[in-house]
């Protein structure tokens, strides 16, 4: 049994916290209402910032869903799958980032490579992995249905504007990384009648690989042929992306040609 | 009324509940904690990295792939950019959101428990204060003393503030000490941004300011103690008019919880917003998440408590002071 002194002190201590809470809650409404406005934040200078390079072997895929790796099962997808290799390889020594969203246009993934974090990751980047486009190009399959090669032609033009500025963005921030630009498959091969969705495929890679081509270090990586003959065998149940299988194929193809000097021999 | 007070505190403390109540804050405390710790170290595993800023880049594209989902219902993906755009200015900014550490551990721990949490504890001491008397009987030994009835009333009242800042300080003490353990006692200087303006799915950050942790928790602590002492006169009033105590603490149980299910879906029922139980969260307000009901703001939230406490208070003494006891 506490004696009359201690259960005098809890009052006297429980009194004083009552008035320091009441006053913290009349300066959380005042802050609230009326706070100072001398602490608004302003725009850092973020040049000072170093980059710390980390001893990990890091890999930073950016792009569309296909990096997302919409449609595989496992949801890994082709990062996934090229992870999964390296990781056997350099003894699982590797970082990846995987920045790649869904539905995301060229526009878009211009605006998302300026982001001074996204810089700061690309700076760190030992190789970069590129899917962008085939959300230009078909429109979630609009530009099937209405199909004009005026249009096409327009979007090709912005296509080009936006990746020339993508690539000069991400040099600017990692002159060294490889980068690996995947190219457009032709989900619709099957579908289309009327055969003009395959030339129009077959022309943006070409031009997309010519794009790249005027940069140091940037490889042009092929999946037109991968779902060439038996499209609808690598293709998930929306027929737009490609399934587990198709995904390997494609990481298939990226993942030999990545190379890192502390690769065990 | 000084001694009144006493006896009540004196009754209150040997009881023995603020005891138990400061048993129960420890082990969810430790619990949490143990989660926290679990959670950073599978972060860590999964990214291979321990840079804060990597993992808040990828919470943010998982969160702009969840928006691309044609799945999502329009408040929810409301919701989700405004966390994107709130998390990429923190990014911008190269501010840490969660700045490990036991400070912000007691932030967060704060503000997850003031819509339930919090009031229950609360409750524990609130709802027998007054049922307690009637079911020993003593109901009749103090009533026969020759004190004004609401002067009784007024001193168990007073003890209940008293009590609800010793719960209150206590939650945020042991969840200091213990987290501290883990995480170090640091981040009382920490960089935390307010002044987030929601509007529908997009955020103002034009009156944006940059507040240290500490002052952040000094007025977390004072809308959390608000709403505890809401919450406590409510359940106060129940434990005069449902002289059980088990009734009136199942009614209040129910309203709490129904507040925390109802939360979820009044976006659409405007009226609800008048409930106290929605409006609990005051917290939020501070760290610009989007109120369930659009056109909540911190001022209408807390006048709407207010009026109930002022109802359940009124009635507390009305009723009391003209009650037959038998």
């Amino acid at each position: 049994m506490l004696g009359k002194k201690s259960v005098r002190y809890i009052t006297i201590i429980a009194a004083t916290l009552s008035v320091l809470w009441l006053l913290s809650l009349g300066w959380a409404i005042q802050d609230y209402y009326a706070g100072a406005t001398d602490h608004v934040v302003k725009k850092q200078d973020r040049s000072q910032k170093t980059v710390i390079k980390n001893h990990m072997f890091t890999v930073v895929a950016l792009g569309d869903s296909l990096t997302r790796g919409t449609g595989d099962d496992s949801g890994k997808g082709y990062v996934g799958y090229v992870a999964d290799d390296l990781n056997e390889r350099f003894n699982g020594s590797i970082v990846v980032q995987n920045l790649g969203i869904n539905g995301q246009v060229s526009s878009q993934l211009k605006k998302q490579v300026k982001q001074p974090n996204i810089q700061r990751q690309l700076a760190e980047a030992d190789i970069i992995l590129l899917t962008i486009g085939a959300n230009d190009l078909f429109q979630q399959g609009r530009t099937l249905e209405n199909f004009d090669l005026a249009t096409i032609k327009t979007i090709e033009d912005a296509f080009v504007k936006n990746i020339t500025t993508i690539f000069t963005d991400i040099r600017k921030a990692n002159p060294d990384a490889t980068i690996f630009f995947v190219g457009l498959y032709n989900p619709f091969i099957d579908v289309d009648e009327t055969g003009v969705t395959s030339p129009t495929v077959r022309d943006w890679n070409r031009i997309a690989e010519e794009v790249s081509s005027t940069y140091p270090r940037i490889v042009f990586v092929p999946t037109y042929d991968i779902f060439q003959l038996s499209v609808n065998d690598y293709l998930f149940t929306d027929k737009f992306h490609p399934n587990q299988e198709g995904y390997r194929l494609m990481a298939d193809r990226i993942a030999p040609l990545i190379k890192w000097e502390g690769e065990s021999k | 009324m000084n001694k009144l007070i006493a006896n009540e505190m004196m009754k209150l403390v040997a009881r023995k509940r603020l005891l138990v109540i400061g048993a129960i804050v420890g082990i969810l405390v430790i619990l949490f904690t143990f989660a926290q710790y679990k959670e950073v170290q599978t972060q860590r595993e999964k990214l291979g990295t321990d840079d804060w800023r990597d993992s808040l880049q990828q919470q943010i594209i998982d969160m702009q792939n969840r928006l691309g989902s044609s799945r999502i219902s329009d408040d929810w993906r409301e919701q989700i950019q405004v966390s994107v755009q709130q998390l990429q200015f923190y990014l911008d900014q190269d501010i840490n959101p969660s700045e490990p550490g036991a400070v912000t551990f007691v932030r967060m721990f704060i503000e997850n428990s003031t819509d339930l949490f919090i009031p229950l504890l609360i409750m524990i001491v609130a709802s027998d204060l007054v049922s307690s008397e009637h079911t020993l009987g003593s109901v009749k030994l103090l009533l026969t003393r020759p004190v004004k009835r609401w002067r009784i009333l007024l001193s168990k009242y007073m003890t209940l503030l008293l009590a609800t800042s010793l719960i209150v300080t206590m939650t945020g003490l042991l969840s200091y000490v213990i987290s501290g353990i883990v995480f170090g006692y640091h981040g009382w200087n920490a960089p935390i941004i307010t002044g987030f303006v929601v509007d529908g799915g997009n955020v103002d950050t034009s009156s944006i300011r940059l507040i240290s942790q500490w002052k952040f928790l000094l007025m977390d602590f004072g809308l959390v103690w608000f709403v505890a002492v809401v919450v406590g006169t409510l359940a106060f009033m129940l434990s005069v008019l449902i002289r059980s105590t088990a009734a009136s603490m199942g009614v209040m149980l129910a309203s709490l919880v129904s507040g925390a299910i109802l939360n979820n879906m009044v976006s659409s029922w405007e009226s609800a917003k008048y409930f106290f139980m929605v409006n609990l969260k005051l917290t939020n307000y501070l760290n610009g998440v989007a109120p369930p009901i659009t056109g909540m703001t911190l001022l209408s939230s807390m006048s709407v408590l207010l009026i109930w406490w002022a109802a359940a208070l009124v009635l507390s003494f009305f009723v009391f002071t003209r009650q037959d006891v038998y």
